[in-house]
């Protein structure tokens, strides 16, 4: 009989090594960024497995609230490429 | 009223029993989510009413009876059979996720807000989907997820309009969440906690309003900024941007993204009512009047929107580097100011 936190943890695992795999793989800057963001959210989402409320929610409110914007806020001074390929 | 309590009570017993079952909290989420959805109607509703009162105009006055009841449902309709268009230009995955994001941080909010705490049998039960220690925080957390769908609307679009909109939008954010912040911090310093629940408990004989005015003046222009109404609607200013970030937005696309725009009105109204305005209890020194504390809640929500709508209708759109200046120059020292003064008045307050 497994236990079936295994079933959320392994969905929130996978969400995180894709995303993170697609923070370097993606062609456009602004996607590194989003990817980068849900990476994050889903490092919540194990702290809330882990029953602690406070660090997920701090973990989103610093990570996410705030690193994430700083991101995009450098991200949005950048130039956008015309030709993506 | 008697046969509410009642069954308020029946209703109650029946989930303290199951109180873990999660299908009963989903049924309970879902008829929370229901009545919040009903909220955003409604205002939406009362806004152009409202509105048009302000403006001498007379409003919807066409569809459903002399009063326009029907109206949205008009406009609902017409904007599902509208045309869905996905710009050429537009970032595809971007483009769509925008609303779907704005609508997410909308609910999750939802899931926290307690309408009523319930004395049965010597225990209190809140009448909320989920009840957290640090529920304030959360929300605070979660509203936050909003400046995202606005700047991947603004970016995704591939119109000039829309991203200056998500530009402005996130330059605005940095400066507003933090004000944001320290009025929830202050509140939470003389309620001792960070569980709304407590925080509306600490204000049974008098509300937060007369304890820190600053407070909720801060809280509420900085409100104003986060769920982006005039005169802080710098990111879909008309006469500059078209339509700002929802500009290549068509037919239930834009009408979701508009909603989500009601809803975190709405949940923000919810919020300034809990922890400014006594929330589910009744006028200071008077108490509730036999009235139960639901419907309180309610009403007093209903002003707050009521005072959005009034602000909408009467002040003029700032600049966006007024905005900025206002965030940074103003709000943040008030709010600081007000933190040291709720943290004085917080070791008297009973």
């Amino acid at each position: 009989m497994i236990d079936l936190q295994i079933i959320p943890f392994a969905i929130i695992s996978i969400i995180m090594i894709g995303s993170s795999i697609m923070v370097i793989k993606s062609k456009e800057v602004v996607h590194s960024a989003f990817h980068c963001v849900i990476a994050m959210m889903s490092a919540a989402g194990f702290y809330v497995l882990l029953s602690a409320q406070f660090v997920a929610v701090v973990q989103i409110l610093v990570y996410v609230g705030a690193i994430g914007v700083m991101i995009l806020f450098a991200v949005m001074l950048t130039t956008r490429e015309q030709e993506v390929d | 009223m008697g046969l509410f309590i009642t069954i308020m009570d029946y209703l109650v017993i029946f989930f303290s029993t199951w109180e873990f079952a999660p299908w009963v909290r989903g049924i309970l989420g879902g008829l929370v989510i229901g009545a919040v959805f009903g909220g955003a109607l409604v205002m939406v509703y009362l806004e152009r009413k409202f509105l048009g009162d302000i403006q001498s105009r007379i409003g919807p006055n066409r569809v459903g009876g002399r009063f326009g009841v029907l109206q949205l449902i008009a406009d609902a309709i017409k904007l599902f059979t509208k045309e869905d268009i996905i710009p050429a230009k537009a970032d595809k995955w971007l483009f769509i996720g925008a609303p779907i994001v704005a609508l997410t941080s909308g609910f999750l909010m939802v899931a926290v807000i307690p309408f009523d705490l319930l004395m049965i049998k010597g225990s209190e039960y809140a009448v909320a989907v989920s009840r957290m220690d640090i529920s304030i925080l959360y929300l605070e957390a979660v509203s936050g997820l909003s400046i995202f769908a606005i700047f991947m609307a603004g970016w995704g679009s591939g119109s000039k309009y829309s991203l200056l909109a998500g530009f402005r939008n996130v330059a605005k954010m940095i400066g507003y969440e933090v004000p944001l912040g320290i009025a929830i911090i202050s509140v939470a310093v003389m309620a001792h906690s960070l569980d709304i629940v407590e925080i509306v408990k600490a204000q049974s004989t008098w509300w937060f309003i007369i304890a820190q005015p600053l407070g909720f003046v801060v809280f509420f222009i900085a409100l104003l900024a986060d769920v982006g109404r005039i005169p802080f609607d710098q990111t879909e200013a008309e006469e500059e941007l078209i339509a700002g970030w929802a500009t290549e937005y068509s037919g239930m696309r834009w009408g979701l993204a508009f909603f989500a725009e009601y809803l975190h009105a709405v949940v923000g109204s919810f919020i300034i009512t809990l922890i400014f305005l006594g929330g589910w209890n009744g006028l200071p020194l008077i108490g509730n009047l036999y009235i139960p504390g639901i419907f309180w809640l309610i009403a007093k929500t209903i002003m707050v929107i009521m005072l959005f709508i009034w602000v909408r209708g009467a002040l003029p759109r700032y600049r966006i580097d007024q905005v900025i200046d206002i965030g940074w120059k103003v709000l943040i020292p008030l709010a600081l100011l007000n933190l040291v003064w709720s943290t004085i008045i917080g070791l008297m307050w009973a």
